[in-house]
């Protein structure tokens, strides 16, 4: 089914956290209340508030000093969601995938907070999360309703470095290869693109994947 | 069967979205009782400037009919920014809509650590009272050499990149016909 698809090359991105932003004005959605836990990382993970959050990732290097790795994180989207799967099996259809290939928790899910443990853990990224105010699964809707419309996603019309692009399958798939070679030449043949096939939002990186986020799989 | 330009329309494009949904060939019920209406579909549109930084990125404000503001976005036709925010920028909307603006101004009298709300008026006679007083006090006409140079070095001004063109001309104007000479801009403190 081709489909609605994003592609991040992270290694443009500034972590100017846009996108983040963008993503909580479009959903009007409040401040998380945070502490200071020794990272620029704000809030520490994706919560009922946040949908969409740039991951601050330091690692000591042999070239440099450190290196910095910036990691937008929000729902990938896949193709055969493990989410949707866990969900069936207590109440079918309150997680749906659309017509472009978005992946959504319907208000149904209100009814699934007993399996929110077990739908949370069966993403392979834990990227659900629990909305205490509206007592619902919540996470990234791919802007359902903005691209039904003809519109961009908020965080991908956000961006201002061309980190995180947003559009047709065939299209972003095109840009994904291009941007590889290109990231491929600059670092020293360094450089693959995430689970191609499986998920509809790509990540282009030049290092280890567990460099990039806590639990990498 | 006699129908008006505007009852064909109407007619033709609810015929074309029903098509449009059967020809996806899968059932959409559980979908669209998800999916909502665009909520800025029929707001009004208007262009403004982010007034955080120098850069001036354009903005598209989304507004309700009674003239709320709906949403912020990036304007794609704006030559600097293309569409494209940082985060301050994307936060634009609450700046607006927020309960945690201040909405009269406070004034907290010397030694005292409370701050009270006051009447705009007063505020302002408040001020205009005090750079006279000061302005009045301060002012020289000629400096140690005996040229004539008519400032008030007691009075500074602090602009913001929040400010456009026209404000500053305004502001400059202003100043300068006090006598300022320390007009700083927040940007470089």
């Amino acid at each position: 089914m081709a489909g609605k698809y994003f592609f991040v090359d992270t290694t443009r991105c500034t972590a100017c956290r846009g996108c983040q932003i963008a993503c909580k004005n479009w959903n009007k959605q409040r401040a998380s209340k945070t502490t200071q836990y020794g990272s620029y990382q704000n809030p520490s993970d994706l919560d009922g508030n946040t949908f969409r959050l740039v991951r601050f990732m330091e690692h000591p290097s042999k070239q440099n000093s450190m290196v910095w790795y910036f990691f937008t994180e929000a729902c990938r989207h896949c193709l055969k969601p493990a989410c949707q799967k866990k969900a069936d099996q207590i109440k079918k259809g309150a997680i749906v995938v659309n017509d472009f290939g978005a992946v959504l928790f319907t208000k149904e899910t209100k009814e699934l907070e007993k399996a929110f443990k077990a739908i949370k853990q069966a993403c392979p990224w834990s990227i659900p999360t629990w909305n205490k105010k509206d007592r619902q699964i919540v996470k990234c809707h791919m802007c359902h309703d903005r691209v039904a419309a003809g519109l961009p996603t908020s965080c991908s019309k956000a961006c201002p470095t061309g980190a995180l692009n947003f559009g047709e399958e065939a299209a972003i798939k095109k840009l994904a290869n291009e941007r590889l070679a290109a990231a491929k030449k600059k670092f020293g043949g360094k450089g693959e693109i995430l689970d191609l096939d499986d998920v509809r939002v790509l990540y282009l990186i030049i290092d280890e994947q567990s460099k990039y986020r806590p639990v990498a799989i | 069967m006699a129908l008006t330009r505007r009852e064909f329309l109407k007619w033709s494009g609810s015929a074309g979205a029903a098509a449009a949904a059967l020809c996806l060939g899968f059932d959409l019920k559980p979908v669209q009782s998800y999916a909502s209406e665009l909520k800025i579909l029929k707001a009004k549109e208007s262009t403004t400037i982010c007034p955080y930084c120098a850069v001036g990125c354009g903005l598209i404000a989304h507004q309700k009919k009674s003239g709320k503001l709906l949403n912020t976005e990036g304007d794609p036709d704006h030559p600097i920014n293309e569409g494209s925010l940082c985060a301050k920028g994307a936060a634009l909307f609450q700046m607006t809509v927020n309960k945690a603006r201040i909405r009269t101004p406070l004034y907290r009298a010397p030694e005292s650590d409370e701050w009270e709300e006051i009447e705009w008026e007063d505020a302002l006679e408040m001020i205009a009272e005090r750079v006279k007083k000061t302005r009045d006090a301060t002012f020289t006409q000629k400096n140690d050499k005996g040229q004539v140079v008519n400032r008030t070095t007691g009075i500074a001004h602090v602009g913001s990149a929040a400010l456009d063109n026209e404000e500053c001309w305004v502001l400059q104007g202003i100043m300068r016909a006090l006598g300022l000479v320390f007009i700083e801009h927040q940007a470089r403190i």
